[in-house]
């Protein structure tokens, strides 16, 4: 039994180390599939009018929903140690992804509450609609700028994911 | 070493474009505008979508003021399109004359920049005040600016990361930890 499972070790190790690599290269094409939609997103005009960005709004919410389900243990452990044991590089990373959090909620929110092609009017968000799209702009400016700096403060992630840079010893992947 | 100096050349002009294209895409008064938002002003407020445009970008050729410009000091073609205007017709189109007509058209075309957009909204009704051209095909133009914002911002944020790498490092001798 005992010779078993040391036979079974590397196995299961390798078998990990395969699901990892999949994770990490599905988060980078979600990540990069974001970005490049992000980016459309600024003019609305720009790719397919307005219908498109409505629609690829709605989506890149969801899948910003999904980039964080996908780093929850992250989250979860930054969360519980935030004041305590963390590295002030992960902190700075976990105060920028609250605001990218805050700021896609405004997007979203904002875009629903000026959305013409799809129909909103039952949520009854109030406000004028000048002041939804300031919001809007405002907000969609300010998420592109820290989706910027977090791509920047992510750039060795790309890196490794783009077999550019090799993993050190003792990084976690 | 000559991989490091052609990453700085290339930092550098990302740097440049970023900041041209932060200037022209006027990202900063856009991106504060919602802190300096005085609802009562907003419902008055004359600029931006209402009228077709975009908040806080000015559209080229448009008046700074809100009042209108002395009729006689327009140019004598404008002077006889706006007198023509006057005499509209109950099927609201005027009948300009040929050449008028053709000076017209030519401008829309210079001026607009990208074809007419076609393709409605909800109902698939008109296009009036404060209506948004739903646009049925690709123009980029506009996204390379917002990509070469992105593109500034991230090199920014990769050489300040590795310029407080490099103090830390030097400071407590101990390696930069990374994340993900």
């Amino acid at each position: 039994m005992v010779n078993l499972r040391f036979n079974l070790q590397p196995a299961i190790s390798t078998l990990q180390h395969t699901q990892i690599q999949i994770m990490n290269t599905f988060k980078f094409i979600l990540s990069l599939s974001m970005t490049i939609v992000m980016l459309l997103l600024m003019d609305p005009r720009s790719f397919y009018g307005l219908g498109f960005h409505e629609w690829a709004g709605l989506t890149l919410g969801a899948a910003f929903i999904l980039h964080k389900i996908l780093n929850w243990n992250w989250i979860k452990k930054v969360t519980m140690g935030f004041f305590g044991r963390c590295k002030p590089r992960v902190r700075i990373n976990y105060v920028l992804d609250v605001f990218l959090l805050a700021g896609i909620i405004l997007i979203i929110l904002s875009g629903i509450a000026i959305a013409r092609t799809i129909d909103f009017s039952w949520l009854n968000l109030g406000g004028s609609r000048m002041f939804w799209r300031i919001m809007h702009t405002s907000s969609s400016f300010i998420t592109l700028a820290l989706f910027g700096i977090h791509l920047g403060l992510h750039w060795k992630w790309v890196l490794i994911r783009l077999r550019i840079k090799k993993l050190q010893n003792g990084e976690e992947d | 070493m000559v991989k490091k100096i052609s990453f700085s050349i290339l930092a550098l002009a990302i740097l440049a474009t970023g900041i041209y294209a932060f200037a022209r895409t006027n990202y900063w008064e856009r991106s504060v505008r919602i802190f300096s938002y005085d609802p009562e002003a907003g419902l008055n407020a004359r600029e931006g979508h209402a009228r077709g445009g975009i908040e806080g970008r000015r559209i080229p050729g448009e008046r700074s003021g809100s009042g209108r410009p002395d009729f006689s000091q327009l140019p004598d073609s404008v002077r006889a399109r706006v007198e023509a205007a006057r005499e509209l017709p109950e099927s609201g189109r005027v009948n300009f004359r040929d050449s008028l007509r053709r000076q017209s058209l030519g401008r829309t075309r210079i001026e607009g920049g990208r074809p007419p957009l076609e393709g409605g909204f909800r109902d698939g009704s008109g296009r009036g005040r404060g209506e948004f051209p739903a646009g049925k095909s690709i123009n980029l133009r506009n996204v390379k600016w917002f990509l070469a914002v992105f593109a500034m911002f991230t090199v920014i944020a990769i050489y300040l990361d590795k310029a407080i790498c490099l103090i830390r490092r030097k400071n407590k001798n101990s390696d930069c930890p990374g994340k993900s």
